[in-house]
């Protein structure tokens, strides 16, 4: 009896020292980057480093007259946006085809999913670009965000295709023979069901697109996201400069998972919290 | 064609920011870092007659965007800014001849690098920096008796360093050693001219075993970290190191934020003189460029003797031209320009050119110095075994190219010859 106990408290506590962890690891680089961003140049440089924000704005006024910002922003955002609506629009009706029939050549259509996935972008970004040049798809958000799609689409069907596989087909048939034919059964019953699984892929999608550097260098001149735009500017700056830009970038991107995690949540079964 | 259009038409209809420009696009791998970038736009672009929107890039992101353009046959670059060394990895004929706008630096050197072999310009000298040392004052106590900081020799810098280390307790010689330092430059423009009056002749030869020794020893009072180092301002600031070896612009930092704390002074001198390296970026236009005129007015903009003084104060690179430089320049620029017209015009000086000639190999040569330093000094071989083994690899590499030996090296009939 006294062993299980000295088990269940052991057990305890190494769960809880997980927990603490896990949110250190994610929270203290942010933290760090927050006060970073939040100081002035001399105290970044100075030793022993300062841990609480002086709010020190230097940096981050830098930025906000940093030419182009805010069309970089936009632009990022119509980007992300719109990757997200591709992958989901091609990725669902993917997921769904594979978790409901059977066809001809399916499991090598999931492994060529995955293939997509095998190139690096360096190497296909000559060929695109000068494809995308040809056909005027050349610097625009649009164009950007079809490749981003590629990227975000192995991730889109893989998801939604577990999804799809959760539901049981009976729920389905079930409406089917109350009179809803396949697409009213998709839309009334199965849909609700996967939508935080949804949100949980477009969220991949998102960030995913918001991340991407390469590609959005060499195919946006004019129209640069702002990862594009920053990112190579921030690798040779000093050290203040970068604090302050890693922040602005990660700043859109958290703001984002945060407005809707309550559905990537519910997928886990911890709905709604 | 109906493909086209309806994909342009798609495009149009998503209502996309599509803006329409008339400016010149000057697609630079150089001024990357953001206050630079900004300094460029807000103090050399905006006097230009013809607007242009700057783009700093990665290397990478940038030769893939050109090769695209060259090989779709039209694009959005107008003018490019790049290092030498990127242009002689390109084939001229898809630059631009820029003879007939009769500009250029006031060295015939330069002029001559910028042809790339061929006989006209490919492109114009934009700007030019070099390497030079830097430390924190509080070092200077600590020089060796009787030297002078401003011709110190490899011997008294070593002496130095480890008087620092004695009295500190910590290796304050910092060396850009890290993945993105200029490691291969120190070797190519300052270690092997001083020690072997030469680079390519003289790679494997006895001095060069001698000149290794003495990095070693160098290596064991410098910072061990240096590994990690590719911009010897950062840990200048920090104070992590206290006496350092790097590229002017990536010194820069250091005096503009604490001008009456550090000095620059020119690189140490060896047997065979004080051996340094220029470094020269250009201004080209490629065969695709959408307005050819606008960005043939870029290029003069750019070589404009006060464009040239603005491009300092934004980049820390100096003129190419013949200039007066103002006495109201930043700190770093000051400190620079004083270390390298000492280093130039000391009595030992031995300048050792940029690399030419080696087209797209010039990554394969630098990659030579780069192992041999790895192999020589941070894994400890032995000197004589790892240069016998690197010379036919070095060799291959002049014998491919049919690259002409460089000074200081004795000018060669065709490939230059490792001895």
């Amino acid at each position: 009896m006294t062993h299980s106990v000295a088990s269940g408290k052991s057990i305890r506590f190494l769960y809880i020292a997980s927990i603490v962890l896990l949110c250190a690891w994610v929270l203290g680089p942010l933290y760090l980057l927050a006060v970073n961003a939040l100081s002035s140049p001399d105290t970044i440089n100075q030793f022993p480093m300062n841990l609480i924000p002086e709010f020190d704005l230097e940096s981050l006024i830098f930025f906000a007259n940093f030419y182009g910002m805010l069309d970089a922003l936009i632009n990022s955002i119509t980007v992300a946006l719109f990757t997200m609506c591709f992958s989901i629009c091609l990725g669902a009706p993917a997921g769904y085809a594979l978790a409901r029939f059977d066809f001809v050549g399916k499991e090598l259509f999931r492994v060529i999913i995955l293939m997509t996935r095998a190139f690096p972008l360096p190497l296909l970004a000559l060929p695109l670009a000068v494809f995308f040049i040809e056909t005027g798809l050349d610097d625009t958000a649009f164009g950007l965000s079809l490749v981003h799609t590629t990227l975000a689409l192995p991730f889109a069907i893989l998801i939604t295709f577990s999804l799809f596989s959760g539901v049981p087909r009976e729920l389905e048939e079930a409406a089917w023979t109350l009179g809803c034919n396949r697409f009213a059964a998709f839309r009334f019953v199965i849909l609700p069901l996967i939508l935080p699984g949804i949100t949980a892929s477009a969220i991949f999608a998102f960030v995913i697109s918001w991340n991407e550097v390469f590609a959005s260098a060499v195919l946006t001149i004019q129209n640069r996201t702002l990862t594009a735009f920053l990112l190579q500017n921030l690798d040779t700056a000093p050290l203040h400069l970068k604090f302050a830009g890693g922040f602005i970038l990660v700043v859109p991107a958290i703001v984002f998972i945060f407005a809707v995690r309550k559905y990537l949540f519910a997928m886990w079964g911890i709905s709604n919290r | 064609m109906k493909i086209k259009h309806s994909v342009i038409g798609l495009t149009v209809g998503c209502a996309i920011s599509l803006s329409v420009n008339a400016e010149v696009l000057f697609w630079s791998t150089q001024a990357k870092p953001a206050q630079e970038t900004q300094a460029m736009r807000e103090q050399v672009l905006s006097s230009s007659a013809t607007k242009v929107s700057y783009q700093a890039n990665d290397g990478g992101p940038w030769l893939t965007r050109l090769q695209a353009e060259l090989k779709a046959g039209s694009g959005e670059i107008g003018v490019l800014g790049a290092l030498h060394g990127d242009f002689a990895a390109m084939n001229p004929d898809d630059l631009v001849d820029l003879d007939s706008l009769g500009l250029g630096a006031a060295s015939a050197t330069f002029n001559d690098l910028a042809k790339l072999g061929t006989s006209s310009a490919q492109y114009i000298p934009w700007m030019q920096a070099s390497y030079v040392m830097a430390a924190n004052k509080k070092a200077l106590k600590y020089l060796p008796e009787g030297a002078d900081v401003d011709s110190l020799t490899y011997d008294q810098l070593i002496a130095w360093a480890s008087n620092v280390q004695k009295e500190t307790g910590s290796a304050k010689f910092g060396f850009p050693a890290g993945p993105k330092g200029l490691k291969h430059r120190f070797f190519q423009g300052y270690l092997y001219p001083s020690y072997t009056d030469g680079v390519v002749r003289t790679f494997a030869s006895d001095k060069a075993v001698k000149a290794w020794e003495k990095f070693r020893e160098l290596w064991a009072v410098t910072n061990p970290a240096s590994t990690n180092y590719s911009f010897l301002q950062e840990q200048l600031l920090s104070e992590e190191v206290w006496i350092a070896f790097d590229h002017t612009s990536r010194l820069a930092n250091a005096f503009n934020e604490r001008p009456n704390d550090f000095v620059a002074f020119p690189a140490p001198a060896g047997p065979e003189g004080r051996g340094f390296m220029p470094v020269i970026a250009g201004i080209a236009i490629p065969r695709t460029a959408p307005n050819m005129n606008e960005a043939k007015n870029v290029v003069k903009h750019m070589l404009d003797p006060k464009t040239q003084l603005a491009t300092l104060r934004a980049t820390n690179f100096f003129p190419v031209v013949d200039v007066d430089l103002p006495s109201d320049l930043p700190p770093a620029v000051q400190a620079a320009g004083g270390a390298i017209a000492k280093m130039s015009g000391s009595p030992d000086a031995n300048p050792g050119l940029l690399p030419a000639g080696l087209g797209s190999k010039g990554g394969d040569f630098n990659r030579i110095f780069v192992d041999s330093f790895e192999r020589i000094v941070l894994a400890n071989q032995d000197i004589r075994a790892v240069l016998n083994d690197q010379k036919p690899k070095l060799q291959a590499i002049m014998n491919e190219t049919g690259a002409p030996c460089w000074a200081p090296d004795a000018p060669s009939n065709g490939a230059c010859p490792v001895e």
